[in-house]
């Protein structure tokens, strides 16, 4: 039987800001203190994601103080319907703050797995190789980002030994893992969250620890 | 985190205190008028609740949890305004009565429905079955002719029923307890999902509990957790399905921040727009002592003999252990109103002793030399008042204080409009007299600390190599707008000697256009200090001002054209500390006068 599972892979990733949202305070917008699972996948399915792979996310490693800057904008409070005939941007204006993070850095520790997307010409090293290729040149399928769309990421190889981690030790309680798309409707799953030496340990998706 | 930590809040304070925290589905409300009526449903009287006839509030009971309402009808379960209870609106000339009236009758009508809903037929609590038997018979009149009423019906003020005998409120007996849980287990019946704050599963609430007291935002409440409008959804989820918070950790952080929000709480300071709460993990004294730090001291408390600082530096010398040491975990959350929501200004997770470190070398960083009538360590509040217009609170800069806190918090330089705002406070009272004409100082004390606070920061964290404004006169200090900063004070004290009891300085005119332009000022005022130093009589004292001034000129090359803003924060700083260096002579001259 052929092989299904990738070698670990790691991906450095920084920016100038990030928003990693918290559900219950996404209106007003407040950020987790670390990237999430769910936003690290966003990265990674950025860079490559094909039908045939599914990335899993092992672990994040926090390779700057956690930071934190306040910011208050215009954004858009309605919702375009097909039935309606559009909505004039200026009457549904909604300030809205928001508490982001500011001056990020992260290793993302990952691997992916072929799905039943594969075909038979289909293979392990044949992704890994590509995934090598396309964050050495700096290749992705639409721009990576942390968290939100407008704090756009910056990758680059982590060859060698991985940049040691800020040693920050915090309870960051339950935190989102991902959406679960299985049941009747979209369901939010979470995890007990803790970051030790900086390094955010994530457990694999269907496993006992993650609830939802 | 921050439900988290108000979760946890909630558990403490639960134990600590078991009444005046609400159970589930209650909260606690003031109630200033309680009806009393017969276990038949007769009318007895009314009490009144308030102290002071209503100048202090009312007082606070725990009834059912108030129902959301904007312009919708929905009564509150056994308690409620006049125009639920009885059908009475509040007098609104705004309004034509009679659509009042109608309006008011819809709402008599939904809070004996309310009633009728909650409990099974037939009410088998006699406390209930009383207030219904009251409210639906003609006995109700009879309250109209009480002499409190036109009281109660002009203020609209909240009512409750007791019945004689009792000694709870007839909306607090069990059954009521139990027929609210009930109804919401049926209300919700939904799924259940695990918790985002717990990890438990729980059935999610849909609508929070509103918060009330930040400052600004509705007096009716505001949420945290908020879904409303659509544009905010996600997935087709509505309002709280958005994220799953379980009711019990609803209800939980709800209450636990409201009671820190709550008109008396001593945990709750208002730091610029962000109204700020702060607790601990576990009882601690720091809870009492942080609003000493922080906030606005009561009138009839002098910073003398302020509790918290003083433990803050003594505590070793009195034998406490420092609070430094202190691992107990410590929180700071600071919130500002946004359209009907709350937003999360701040938000700090520490613990005692980092912010007993940060606090004290905060008041370090800002100490300087002062006069004796001085106190030793200025609270945040006066001396972020002091880069205020006119000296007043409301005129501080909106987020420069929560900035200000932040960085006192973590430690980390204080924010840079923070330099600009004093110098530029200073710079604007230049020629400020006071009632009697007599000028008033405009470097002063409070702005002395703050300027020097914020260079001593800036000098350790971004490690310049410059030497550092010290605590008092620094005669090796050779930094250009440190040394004209002192040339200044020189000048001006010649001045003061050769005219004695003069009005208006050269200070007036010139400390503008000294402090951040020097070559086109000092050239002038080197020439009127000829003409001042001539004037003197004491040619000893003359010749003592020479040298001053040459010792200080020894230092200055050329004048510099332009001063940057670190450099006129020195001028000041210099300017400060040759004043006060000049006061200290002359204060140990008149001791010495006194000895003989």
């Amino acid at each position: 039987m052929s092989q299904r599972r990738s070698r670990p892979l790691l991906l450095k990733v920084w920016g100038q800001n990030a928003c990693f949202t918290r559900p219950e305070m996404k209106v007003e917008r407040v950020s987790y203190d670390v990237m999430t699972p769910s936003a690290a996948r966003g990265i990674l399915d950025a860079i490559l994601w094909k039908p045939a792979i599914a990335w899993h996310i092992t672990q994040i490693d926090v390779l700057k103080p956690i930071r934190w800057e306040s910011v208050r904008r215009n954004e858009v409070g309605c919702v375009m319907s097909p039935r309606s005939n559009g909505f004039f941007v200026e009457k549904e204006r909604q300030q809205r703050a928001g508490l982001f993070l500011r001056d990020v850095a992260y290793t993302v520790h990952a691997y992916f797995e072929l799905v039943g997307g594969a075909g038979s010409a289909d293979n392990v090293p044949k992704f890994e190789e590509m995934f090598a290729r396309r964050i050495e040149k700096g290749q992705c399928f639409h721009r990576p980002y942390l968290g939100c769309r407008e704090f756009a990421a910056n990758f680059e190889p982590c060859i060698g030994k991985p940049p040691t981690p800020e040693p920050i030790n915090k309870d960051l309680g339950w935190m989102l893992y991902d959406m679960h798309y299985g049941a009747e409707e979209p369901t939010p799953r979470f995890f007990r969250a803790f970051l030790e030496g900086g390094t955010l340990k994530v457990p694999p998706f269907d496993s006992e620890e993650v609830r939802g | 985190m921050i439900l988290q930590a108000l979760v946890g809040y909630y558990r403490r304070i639960s134990l600590e205190r078991s009444f005046g925290v609400a159970p589930r589905g209650f909260e606690v409300k003031e109630i200033p008028f309680i009806i009393t009526i017969s276990k038949e449903g007769q009318f007895l009287g009314i009490d009144d609740t308030r102290d002071n006839a209503g100048k202090k509030g009312a007082r606070k009971y725990v009834v059912p949890k108030s129902v959301k309402k904007s312009v919708n009808i929905a009564a509150n379960l056994l308690w409620g305004t006049p125009a639920y209870v009885f059908g009475m609106p509040k007098p609104d000339e705004t309004k034509a009565p009679e659509k009042l009236t109608q309006r008011a009758e819809k709402q008599r009508q939904s809070f004996i429905s309310k009633i009728r809903e909650t409990f099974s037929e037939p009410v088998t609590d006699r406390g209930v079955a009383a207030v219904l038997h009251f409210l639906e018979g003609s006995e109700r009149n009879k309250v109209f002719g009480h002499p409190l009423w036109p009281e109660i019906q002009e203020t609209g003020a909240n009512l409750s029923f007791k019945v004689m005998g009792e000694n709870i409120l007839a909306c607090q007996s069990d059954a009521v307890a139990m027929a609210i849980d009930s109804a919401n287990q049926e209300a919700i019946g939904g799924r259940l999902q695990p918790c985002l704050v717990m990890g438990e599963l729980d059935v999610p609430s849909r609508l929070h509990a509103p918060i009330r007291g930040v400052r600004g935002a509705q007096s009716s409440g505001a949420n945290i957790v908020s879904f409303n409008l659509n544009a905010f959804n996600s997935y087709g989820k509505e309002q709280g399905y958005n994220a799953p918070v379980g009711a019990k950790a609803e209800h939980a952080y709800t209450t636990a921040l409201n009671l820190l929000l709550a008109k008396d709480s001593r945990q709750r300071i208002q730091v610029g727009d962000a109204t700020t709460v702060f607790w601990a993990e576990q009882a601690h004294k720091m809870e009492e002592w942080f609003a000493d730090f922080f906030g606005e001291l009561p009138a009839d408390q002098s910073e003398q003999d302020n509790e918290a600082v003083r433990t803050l530096f003594l505590a070793p010398r009195m034998g406490a252990p420092p609070l430094e040491d202190d691992y107990t975990r410590f929180f700071v959350l600071g919130l500002a109103p946004n359209a009907s929501r709350i937003a999360v200004r701040f938000w700090y997770e520490g613990t005692v002793g980092e912010v007993a470190r940060n606090i004290k070398q905060h008041f370090n960083d800002c100490s300087i030399v002062h006069g004796p009538k001085e106190r030793d360590y200025l609270s945040i509040f006066r001396l972020l008042v002091s880069t205020a217009q006119l000296g007043k609170a409301e005129n501080i800069q909106p987020l420069l204080a929560g900035e200000m806190m932040k960085s006192i918090l973590n430690g980390t330089p204080y924010p840079a409009t923070l330099l600009s705002s004093a110098i530029r406070r200073i710079r604007a009272e230049q020629s400020k007299n006071d009632a009697n004409g007599k000028p008033l100082q405009n470097v002063t004390y409070p702005r002395a600390c703050l300027i020097k606070g914020v260079l001593v920061r800036n000098a350790r964290y971004y490690d310049t190599g410059e030497k550092e404004v010290g605590m008092s006169l620094d005669r090796e200090n050779a930094n250009a707008g440190y040394l004209l900063g002192r040339l200044f004070a020189v000048l001006e004290k010649a001045q003061e000697r050769a005219n004695p009891g003069i009005n208006a300085t050269i200070r007036d005119r010139y400390y503008g256009a000294a402090s951040s332009t020097p070559l086109t000022a000092f050239p002038h005022l080197l020439k009127l200090k000829n003409h001042h130093i001539s004037k003197l009589e004491s040619r000893g004292e003359a010749v003592n001002l020479e040298k001053q001034i040459g010792e200080i000129m020894a230092g200055v090359k050329d004048f510099p054209a332009l001063l940057n803003l670190q450099d006129q924060g020195k001028f000041a700083i210099g300017y400060y500390h040759q004043r006060e260096e000049f006061f200290k002579k002359r204060d140990a001259r008149d001791g010495e006068e006194d000895h003989e």
